[in-house]
């Protein structure tokens, strides 16, 4: 009996653990799910501004190194 | 002299463009407070110290201004066919005939008239300046801008819708060594006890940077309120970044300018209202040599624009073609305008 109580607490302890990684990892994917719902949701306000506030940087970047060229080059001579 | 100026339409680019033009109406040099200088000369870290010690502050214009050469970047939206006539009666003197044929709204006609007094103020501003135009069912918008002494300037500007008063206002700029400060009062009615007061106060505190407020109050019988932005401006070599920040929502812009033929401007709207956020990018090319102008934007609304305005030397011939789509709601507007003069 005490040897099946033995291995029953050690099996008790070894699901607890494994019960413990699995809570973990389900947080983890929770926590990724609900940023993938937040990413896709269009209609949340807080998304959608700092998806713009992203394209704002973006445009002043291309703004500010990518519009330096001539538009009207004179032939070298 | 000078006033020649308002007699001919307005040559581009004006020298002291500003407020926004009544439909029709071409806006003479002097309408509105003098352009932000926005580019600063390069110079040397040292001698800009050694000029800042020696040069006060400069005046940072226009709280209206703060944003104002970003939105020029933008093409402007036009639908249907327009088809505008100025003539300059006289050296002070000047009317315009706009008429518009609208396939969504209402065509219309109107019938402006702009006078230029001979009080001069600097080599593009006139004052008084007197604009006012009418359409065919009789309603009337009409502004007055004076300049009472060298530092204050005075605007009265009335909208009537036939023969009904809708807006009605009066304002006063006060032009600081570096600061500007402006208050106008909207549609006050003293019998009902309602009326809109905004005031504004921009100040320089670095020749680079400018901060400001603005405060606006309404009543109306049984309800008051007031809101509250502030603004930053910084102003680079060839850029001007600026930023409204207030209970309403957020305004920021950039604008940068590439080289004489090329500006960009970008754009960031979020009102907590309306809980909307909105991106734009625009640009501008100007080909002096085509005398060609090209405007294109680009939204996150999936709005794609753009402008073409050419004039048609050496006839006093000004033609303008506008085209949009909005890729979300399938919807494709265009314009087409000529102005004569």
């Amino acid at each position: 009996m005490s040897i099946h109580a033995h291995s029953l607490s050690v099996y008790v302890a070894v699901n607890a653990g494994s019960n413990g990684k699995k809570g973990s990892s389900s947080g983890v994917m929770n926590w990724i799910s609900s940023a993938c719902r937040f990413a896709t949701d269009r209609n949340d306000f807080r998304r959608n501004l700092l998806v713009n506030l992203g394209l704002f940087a973006a445009g002043v970047w291309v703004a500010r190194n990518l519009s330096d060229f001539d538009l009207s080059p004179q032939p070298v001579t | 002299m000078g006033s020649v100026l308002a007699a001919s339409s307005p040559s581009p680019p004006p020298p002291a463009s500003s407020g926004a033009a009544s439909p029709g109406l071409t806006m003479p040099p002097g309408f509105g407070m003098p352009p932000v200088s926005p580019v600063i000369p390069p110079t040397g870290v040292h001698s800009g110290q050694q000029q800042d010690a020696e040069n006060p502050l400069p005046n940072p214009g226009a709280f209206d201004e703060c944003h104002r050469k970003c939105k020029e970047v933008f093409p402007m939206q036009m639908e249907g066919v327009r088809l505008v006539v100025n003539k300059g009666l006289s050296n002070h003197f000047q009317v315009n005939h706009t008429m518009l044929l609208s396939t969504m709204g209402d065509s219309s006609y109107r019938f402006g008239a702009t006078y230029v007094g001979s009080k001069q103020t600097s080599p593009a501003e006139f004052f008084p300046v007197m604009v006012g135009d009418m359409d065919s069912s009789g309603s009337l918008n009409a502004q007055i801008i004076h300049q009472i002494t060298n530092r204050i300037r005075s605007k009265v500007a009335f909208q009537t819708q036939q023969q009904k008063f809708v807006n009605w206002q009066m304002d006063a700029d006060f032009k600081g060594e570096d600061f500007t400060a402006t208050i106008t009062l909207g549609n006050p009615d003293v019998l009902i006890g309602s009326g809109i007061v905004v005031t504004h106060y921009l100040q320089s505190i670095t020749p680079a940077l400018a901060l400001g407020g603005e405060l606006v109050y309404h009543r109306r019988p049984g309800e008051e309120g007031a809101v509250m932005s502030l603004v930053g401006r910084y102003t680079g070599s060839n850029y001007i970044a600026t930023l409204t920040l207030g209970s309403a929502g957020a305004h920021a812009s950039y604008y940068h300018k590439a080289n004489d033929q090329l500006q960009v401007g970008v754009e960031l709207e979020a009102s907590t209202r309306m809980q909307d956020t909105s991106v734009s990018f625009g640009y501008q090319l100007d080909v002096p040599k085509a005398n060609l102008q090209f405007k294109g934007s680009l939204d996150s609304n999936w709005v794609v624009g753009a402008t073409l305005e050419k004039k048609l030397l050496p006839l006093p011939l000004s033609l303008v073609l506008c085209a949009f789509l909005n890729h979300r709601k399938s919807k494709f507007q265009c314009g087409f305008g000529v102005t004569i003069g």
